[in-house]
């Protein structure tokens, strides 16, 4: 296999992983898929770029989140949020099987909605990938600590909004 | 001095417990200014029932069947696939020397090289990609389908700037024939999405249509990540290098050579 082929491979592999982040990122698995095709293009567009060696997920999810950054200054109000129906119409009969669209998960999905942009970054990168918070203070571009303070902040949302919705007690 | 915290408000901070806003900047602030607050805020972090569930609410995005648009979007692009080797072996002659003492210019041939790093082929194969269109031509024979491109080819001097309309703006960087006694052309199209691209043509086959050998898109802006520099495709470079077998045509040389093809 090529070089290029290889990394191809690997992409095809991240794109689960790429749909999760996206769809945390914008709220709504249409937009996610809307990123996450948009992502790819730039990754093979700029396969080039790429430093074989270095993490290819990392260079992924920061063309991921460049770009949804640029989309929602461009277009302040996209779709909205949606959840899991979506998702099953796109995924098809065989997606009803593997998506479980519990009543508690909805509600947790609904939570991190809720919260603010920079804090869904930090939820999806931090919570999610578990990156360090190095690492996500490095993919962002912002000090530490105000990545730790975000997800503090994330995390006594979520907290509150389960807790009024019995979800925790 | 930065102020001091104690474990309790720190752990309280990491998962998120902490309900004074004020204490919540200030603790922001600190451990931005001392990395090994950092540390020590990080190492405080207890188990996380939340990111227990937020990770099980998420996962069945992981296991949802992935959209076909979106591997589509990864689909090997043969056509660009340049076969390096094949074009190596195909090179029966040494390569000449550097033409540096000509007297014709001072240009040597990395500099050439570094010219003739950036071109077309994104636009070319990205358009097909991009568009799902069928028309384009693919495989071993491709073979430019843009008029506007083949009249370039055809006839524009090396380093004239020309429209191609919609594909963008063209310029032919190097003229040279290969082993074969092919003329071939690189050249770069700056599109009209900011994109430039890289590319090798050669006139082959009993017509003499220009056929790509190499191409690349260059490195290009994503999102906030910057240029490397201007540098060309490599395919494109590494290609030329393999099959020149010419001192660069120019001036008149050139044009009289395009007019025999």
């Amino acid at each position: 296999m090529t070089p290029d082929e290889t990394t191809r491979q690997a992409l095809i592999a991240l794109i689960p992983r790429l749909r999760r982040f996206a769809r945390v990122l914008t709220g709504s698995i249409a937009d996610a898929d809307d990123v996450v095709q948009a992502s790819l293009e730039k990754a093979m567009v700029n396969l080039e770029q790429y430093q074989p060696g270095t993490r290819l997920d990392a260079w992924v999810f920061r063309i991921a989140h460049n770009h949804w950054v640029d989309d929602r200054r461009r277009a302040h109000n996209r779709m909205g949020h949606d959840d899991i129906g979506e998702m099953l119409d796109l995924a098809g009969e065989d997606g009803r099987e593997v998506v479980e669209a519990s009543a508690e998960a909805r509600m947790v999905r609904a939570a991190v909605d809720s919260l603010p942009p920079e804090q869904r970054d930090v939820v999806a990168l931090v919570m999610l990938e578990e990156l360090s918070y190095r690492e996500a203070a490095d993919m962002l571009g912002l000090p530490i600590g105000t990545v730790m303070s975000r997800l503090s902040r994330a995390k006594a949302a979520l907290a509150r909004r389960m807790t009024a919705q019995g979800v925790v007690q | 001095m930065s102020p001091s915290f104690t474990d309790g408000q720190l752990a309280s901070f990491m998962d998120g417990t902490l309900e004074d806003e004020a204490l919540i900047d200030a603790i922001e602030a600190a451990i931005n200014a001392d990395p090994a607050l950092a540390e020590r805020a990080e190492a405080l972090v207890a188990g996380e029932p939340i990111a227990a569930m937020v990770r099980d609410a998420f996962a069945p995005v992981l296991d949802a069947p992935v959209p076909e648009r979106l591997t589509t979007t990864l689909a090997p692009r043969e056509a660009e696939v340049v076969d390096l080797a094949a074009v190596r072996a195909a090179k029966s002659a040494a390569l000449p020397k550097p033409a540096n003492d000509t007297g014709r210019s001072s240009w040597r041939w990395p500099q050439l090289g570094a010219m003739a790093a950036s071109l077309v082929v994104g636009v070319l194969i990205g358009g097909r990609l991009l568009n799902g269109g069928a028309d384009a031509p693919a495989g071993d024979d491709l073979v430019l389908a843009s008029a506007d491109l083949t009249a370039m080819l055809d006839s524009a001097p090396s380093g004239q700037k020309t429209d191609l309309s919609a594909l963008g703006e063209g310029e032919v960087v190097l003229t040279f024939r290969n082993a074969d006694g092919q003329l071939c052309r690189q050249f770069l199209i700056q599109g009209t999405g900011g994109v430039t691209s890289d590319a090798l043509a050669c006139a082959g086959g009993s017509d003499k249509r220009w056929q790509i050998e190499a191409y690349g898109r260059r490195a290009a802006p994503v999102g906030k990540m910057k240029l490397a520099g201007g540098d060309a495709a490599p395919a494109v470079v590494a290609a030329v290098d393999a099959m020149i077998n010419s001192d660069p045509l120019v001036g008149p040389d050139e044009i009289a050579e395009l007019g025999k093809k």
